[in-house]
């Protein structure tokens, strides 16, 4: 198991943001669901080891990140994007991946052929050589992807990955998400239900710091069977009947 | 980007308006020939080639070259600031590069890194060279490269030697109250400010107490103090930075 998560709370002064999670997950695209606040991405920035986790136990790629050598070999085959990409304004699209391609440690050699296969899978190729504060929210949020990526990490964590992308954009990285998870351990978090029906073999649902649902899209589906849960879509209606049991209390993992 | 396998197939509109988008999306995958992608590749410069032999680490050379103050407009405004106070100096013979010489470089360090002038920073987090090691190597070159200035200065205005050296105690002092107020922080401009103030409060209470207004560089009795704020300081800094192991 590439993410082993027990009993992990996260607490910032008074707000419990996690309230004890337990996750395993192998290879494959695992989707984050929940509504705001719901601990997502306090989960996602402890997988980050961005943050450390209040209590609970927390293994990345076999390793416990507490001790410094571990966490810097976990880093090194970790991509993350964060919900609030900070960039420069000064780099290129080429610059900024690079960037981070040589802070993730990559072997210097390896590192243009990478920044360039990076930049191309998020259709950014055209852009390689433009400033950052010339791109569009979409086209920045896909330079974060590339920078995520470059290291064709082992653990791929995407916090609101399809926030500010088109249709076809969104379609397009759906197909890369199911790409990279055949491979590499890829948990993304989001609002959007149908990006994880389209691209995620599991998913995992969260509400008040808890993961309230974990399965398949098709099994989360079937929760809204018998229900009049609320939903333009299968998927929708299924988390809106976890939602909603979740919070009378009757609610149960899968 | 490559449309890899198609999506599930949904029905309805919806389903049909996503196939379509799949399909054209495919399309123009397999119509982009893969020798199409561009050579990209750029070349460090003889600094950064420099630093990267030196750190043994080409990453922590990329950070030290994209230090706001260690670009060339910062170092020009410096190295001006510190040569009006050399002209002030030599009109005036009072210490002028001795007192704003520890200002110049603790503006320097605030603006080195940290979460309020390095956009990333929340991604540099999850990095294999450790934000703080980039924070050290960015502080260190800040202060070596603005002493070197100040001595430069001090040297172009005469000034004796005693007072040549007798700022860097102070500097080292200033440089560690703005690391630590920009980092708790998050502000390199409030890390600028409390350098500015404190250091205008010690000289302003230093000339009270002796009637001499450059007593804050050249008293002897202040070194000790000096270097004893300055640990507190990056002590503060470290503990900032830190990565709680536990309840926080």
């Amino acid at each position: 198991m590439n993410i082993e998560v027990a009993g992990v709370t996260r607490r910032f002064g008074r707000t419990q943001a996690v309230a004890g999670v337990d996750l395993e997950a192998g290879p494959g695209v695992l989707g984050l669901l929940g509504p705001n606040g719901a601990g997502k991405t306090s989960l996602l920035r402890m997988l980050a080891t961005v943050i450390p986790p209040s209590s609970g136990r927390l293994r990345l790629l076999g390793r416990d990140p507490r001790g410094y050598a571990r966490r810097k070999e976990i880093r090194r085959r970790l991509g993350y994007l964060p919900q609030n990409l900070g960039y420069y304004p000064g780099f290129t699209v080429a610059e900024f991946v690079e960037y981070f391609a040589l802070l993730k440690e990559m072997p210097p050699a390896s590192v243009p052929a990478a920044v360039a296969v990076a930049v191309d899978r998020t259709g950014l190729s055209d852009q390689a050589r433009a400033k950052l504060r010339t791109l569009s929210g979409g086209m920045l949020r896909r330079a974060g992807i590339a920078q995520a990526i470059v290291n064709q990490p082992d653990l791929l964590l995407l916090d609101e990955p399809t926030a500010g992308l088109d249709p076809e954009q969104r379609v397009a990285f759906r197909g890369l998400l199911r790409e990279l998870g055949q491979n590499s351990t890829v948990i993304v978090s989001t609002h959007l239900v149908e990006d994880v029906g389209a691209a995620c073999a599991r998913v995992a649902l969260m509400d008040a710091g808890r993961i309230v649902f974990h399965g398949t899209p098709a099994e989360l589906t079937a929760r809204a069977d018998g229900t009049d849960a609320a939903g333009d879509a299968p998927l929708e209606r299924g988390y809106s009947a976890v939602l909603a049991a979740a919070r009378t209390g009757a609610g149960a993992r899968s | 980007m490559n449309a890899g396998e198609a999506a599930r197939p949904r029905g309805g509109f919806e389903g049909r308006l996503e196939a379509e988008l799949v399909r054209v999306v495919t399309e123009r995958g397999a119509a982009r020939p893969e020798a199409a992608r561009p050579a990209w590749r750029r070349q460090p410069g003889q600094v950064e080639r420099a630093a990267g032999w030196l750190l043994r680490s080409p990453g922590l050379a990329r950070a030290l070259v994209t230090t706001p103050s260690l670009l060339l407009p910062w170092l020009v405004a410096s190295a001006g600031v510190l040569a009006a106070g050399a002209a002030a100096t030599l009109g005036t013979r009072q210490p002028w590069v001795g007192l704003l010489a520890p200002v110049v470089a603790a503006a320097g360090i605030a603006y080195a890194y940290g979460p309020g002038i390095d956009p990333a920073w929340e991604l540099s987090r999850s990095l294999a060279v450790s934000d703080r090691l980039v924070l050290l190597v960015r502080a260190l070159a800040v202060f070596a490269l603005d002493a070197g200035l100040g001595l430069a200065a001090c040297v172009a205005s005469g000034a004796a030697v005693g007072i040549t050296f007798g700022w860097l105690v102070p500097m080292t002092a200033l440089c560690a109250l703005a690391l630590a107020v920009a980092t708790v922080s998050r502000s390199a401009n409030a890390g600028v400010a409390a350098a500015a103030g404190g250091w205008a409060l010690m000289i302003l209470s230093e000339q009270a107490a002796t009637g001499r207004f450059a007593a804050a560089v050249t008293g002897s009795g202040l070194v000790v103090p000096y270097l004893a704020f300055a640990v507190i300081c990056v002590a503060v800094a470290l503990y900032a930075t830190r990565i709680p192991r536990e309840v926080s």
